[in-house]
């Protein structure tokens, strides 16, 4: 300690100039401010009037505000509210597989001492490069798996992902040195108890950025749905929101073609609904985000500092 | 020498995973085509419907799904299980799943009897050609005589597929006819007369007194971007490629709509109109617009339907009146504008036909299906006109236009009584284009059809909203046009076209 005080001044040799500094949090925020805005759009067009809205179009700070498309939803909403919990239970129920699967899936990868390492790295890392594609997935899952109208056709088809195998692989491998599984081994640990009390405690940042990435993907997974869901009482938030602009788009399309177009028109919801189901989809997931962000962070650095 | 070994490893697996998968796969498919075998002779020997098997037919429609829909199905049963002794089984797609769901059951061959299919969803065309549906022609022969009885010949006529029926047509409005729709308050205030209004010059002197009597932010003519003028030509490949033929025309010769005069005057009509400032500065890229929703508007285009004024003026809360640009025309695309196909998977297709066929004649069923049931989701005023119970726009609010004859459909107590008839005399009145009935196949002119397409979302929406000066941008666009190889398309328009008429006589 005694060494660094000598100097009165110190150099941080990791420090960029105060110049660049200013410089960087520029573009970085112009960047970040590119990012939010659409999204204060999407929040203070929900709030607008919806007359307002037809007459001059979006603007940022509306001249009239509304909550009726709130109240709109909040109503008529026990679609909206029972696909909440739908979602809900799914990135749940998801992630908390999905990282069962991949953890274990990885943690066998990495370790050396395990015979078929390379077979299954492969197997894994085969399906990255090809996928069977749409309609054989459909044909296993509905004609094989009898996964139709059920929850799990939103929890099983994307419960594994090669790549974030491949991530936790070297997570493992990196940050779980040999000596310490070895050490467990001769205080009379067996494979379970070293993988459980030793090897996960320590990969904390891992999972968590391993398991955030699950909850996104389940949170906003719209497309299983769109294949392999009917009854309305399982439909997730964002397919819903999905069909609902679907809709919306094949009416204006196609009411040349379909004469009485304006029947279905009459009962699409308008502009200011929407956007008031975007913030709400999307407002609870971006507040559990920060959350995530302190092992988010710890995760990146504790891949570079080791061996 | 490991990793070959592992390669080995992984091979196997797949191959055994593979192989547990396709021999699954064609068990299943033999047992399909067994028991249709199998029901189809069975369909033959029996004949009348007292000795039917039971069997559940699954039919996929397209539409929001409806909260109660099963309960309407358990009364529907009920009494198709007494008339041919089949369930039903209804499975509904939104709007805009539609056509990709149907894709993938289709693709993976899962087995059903009956799907909804048209020219603008789920392609008929396309998947009678593929051999997903089953041809009809015995079928209606020998279930549907009724149903044939009932629909104008040219609805079947519309369904054709090299003399082969693909579809079975709901009965609705079967031409097609542009409308000027007017906001009829300013019809009113400046007493205007709009009965002749036909073209776009007819319209001109209205649009300026609007101009220049009511304020900037009444537009006069509120149209977006896809708007065009009416011209006299039957598209043979939609409205939105050059390529037609005229509507009197006896010879069938199919002319490059860019290089006739109708075109030519009807877009310096239109550059007059959008310089004088009667359409909004930036039509040329306006996706749709909110005239109806604002009120702030004079006068737009619509395609119409017996009565649609009143269903236009109900959404809108004020009143709407039109005057017809041209006559009635029926075209290939727009008889076949709702239908139901029988799939080739179906287990039993006789049965599928029989159901159709009371669908489409049983007053009693049809009404069951789009109304739901007398006392929960509506009730009888007089033995025709019902009036909606609040269960209906909650529960059991279905597209009545897709769900077969609609001519056979209780009226609301606002629908004028001869609302039916009016539907009957409209498409007496429709005349066909001279194309009607011809589809023309684009596979040997793939790329060129493209390369028009891409010249035509370039072009054409600022040329016919006038947005760009006709003079300049239409030899410009007419050059872009022959390089993206327009000629060869007509060329092979005429051609099949040629072939076609051959054939019809």
């Amino acid at each position: 300690m005694a060494v660094f005080k000598r100097k009165p001044k110190e150099i941080d040799n990791n420090a960029i100039t105060p110049l660049w500094n200013v410089v960087l949090n520029i573009i970085i925020g112009i960047f970040a401010f590119t990012c939010v805005f659409p999204f204060l759009f999407v929040i203070a067009i929900s709030f607008t009037d919806e007359k307002v809205l037809a007459l001059n179009g979006f603007s940022l700070l509306p001249e009239k505000y509304s909550l009726a498309a709130y109240q709109f939803v909040f109503n008529t909403g026990d679609q909206l509210l029972r696909s909440f919990g739908v979602t809900l239970m799914v990135t749940v129920l998801g992630t908390l597989i999905s990282l069962f699967l991949i953890t274990t899936y990885a943690y066998v990868l990495s370790r050396r001492s395990f015979r078929y390492r390379n077979y299954f790295s492969f197997f894994a890392f085969f399906t990255m490069l090809f996928s069977g594609g749409m309609v054989p997935n459909y044909i296993v899952a509905t004609q094989f798996l009898h996964l139709y109208n059920t929850i799990w056709a939103l929890i099983l088809p994307i419960a594994m992902n090669a790549f974030f195998i491949l991530v936790m692989r070297t997570f493992f491998q990196t940050s779980v040195p040999d000596a310490l599984i070895e050490a467990a081994k001769i205080d009379g640990s067996g494979e379970f108890r070293t993988f459980l009390q030793i090897v996960l405690p320590i990969s904390l940042p891992g999972i968590a950025t391993i398991g955030l990435f699950c909850t996104l993907g389940y949170w906003n997974d719209w497309f299983n749905a769109l294949l392999y869901i009917d009854d309305a009482s399982l439909v997730p938030l964002q397919a819903m929101l999905m069909r609902i602009q679907n809709n919306m788009e094949f009416v204006i399309q196609n009411s040349m073609q379909m004469g009485s177009s304006f029947e279905i028109a009459a009962t699409l919801p308008t502009e200011t609904v929407r956007m008031a189901m975007v913030v709400l989809a999307t407002l609870p997931i971006a507040l559990a985000y920060p959350f995530f962000q302190k092992y988010f962070v710890q995760g990146l650095t504790v891949g570079s500092l080791k061996e | 020498m490991k990793m070959k070994k592992g390669l080995t490893l992984a091979l196997a697996g797949t191959m055994l995973f593979s192989g547990l998968l396709a021999g699954c796969g064609s068990n299943n498919n033999t047992n399909a085509a067994k028991e249709t075998n199998n029901s189809a002779a069975a369909g033959n020997s029996a004949g009348n419907t007292s000795e039917l098997k039971p069997y559940e037919l699954k039919m996929y429609l397209i539409g929001g799904p409806q909260k109660d829909l099963d309960l309407v199905l358990k009364e529907v049963n009920k009494y198709t299980q007494e008339k041919i002794n089949a369930t039903l089984n209804i499975t509904m797609f939104d709007w805009g799943d539609y056509d990709k769901k149907m894709q993938v059951i289709t693709a993976s061959g899962e087995p059903y009897d009956i799907a909804f299919t048209s020219s603008w969803t789920n392609d008929f065309r396309r998947n009678a050609a593929n051999g997903t549906f089953l041809g009809l022609n015995d079928l209606l022969d020998k279930y549907g005589k009724e149903t044939k009885e009932v629909l104008d010949p040219r609805f079947l006529e519309g369904t054709k597929i090299k003399g082969e029926i693909y579809g079975v047509p709901v009965n609705k409005e079967l031409g097609q006819q542009w409308v000027w729709r007017f906001n009829k308050k300013y019809v009113d205030k400046y007493n205007m007369d709009i009965s002749n209004i036909r073209t776009l010059d007819d319209l001109e002197p209205l649009l300026k007194t609007i101009k220049e009597n009511e304020p900037g932010d009444i537009t006069p003519l509120a149209v977006p971007k896809g708007f065009k003028p009416f011209m006299p030509f039957d598209y043979v490949l939609g409205d939105e490629l050059p390529i037609g033929v005229y509507m009197d025309s006896t010879d069938g010769k199919v002319v490059n709509i860019l290089e006739t005069p109708e075109l030519a005057t009807s877009l310096d009509t239109m550059r007059r109109l959008y310089t004088a400032g009667y359409l909004r500065p930036d039509v040329a890229t306006l996706e749709g617009i909110d005239n109806i929703k604002t009120g702030k508007w004079f006068a737009d285009r619509e395609i119409t339907q017996p009565y649609a004024e009143k269903g236009w003026s109900r959404s809108a809360g004020y009143e709407i009146v039109t005057s017809p640009m041209h006559e009635p025309y029926v075209y290939t695309q727009s008889a076949a504008g709702s239908m139901h196909a029988i799939s080739v998977t179906s287990g039993d297709p006789e049965r599928a036909m029989m159901f159709l066929n009371l669908l489409n004649t049983d007053k009693y069923l049809r009404n069951l299906l789009n109304y739901g049931i007398e006392g929960t989701h509506y009730k009888k005023i007089s033995d025709n006109v019902i009036e909606d119970l609040p269960a209906m726009q909650d529960s059991y609010a279905m597209p009545g236009f897709t769900l077969g004859n609609m001519l056979l459909t209780y009226l609301h107590a606002d629908d004028p009584a001869d609302k039916w008839d009016a539907f009957k005399k409209f498409n007496d009145s429709s005349k066909e284009a001279p194309t009607f009935g011809f589809a023309f196949d684009p596979t040997p002119v793939k790329t060129e059809v493209a390369a028009i397409n891409n010249v035509t979302k370039e072009f054409m929406p600022a040329l016919y909203t006038g947005s760009v000066d006709p003079k300049t941008y239409l030899p410009k666009a007419a050059k872009k046009f022959k390089e993206a190889g327009l000629d060869k398309v007509i060329a092979e328009v005429q051609k099949q076209l040629d072939e076609w008429n051959q054939t019809k006589k």
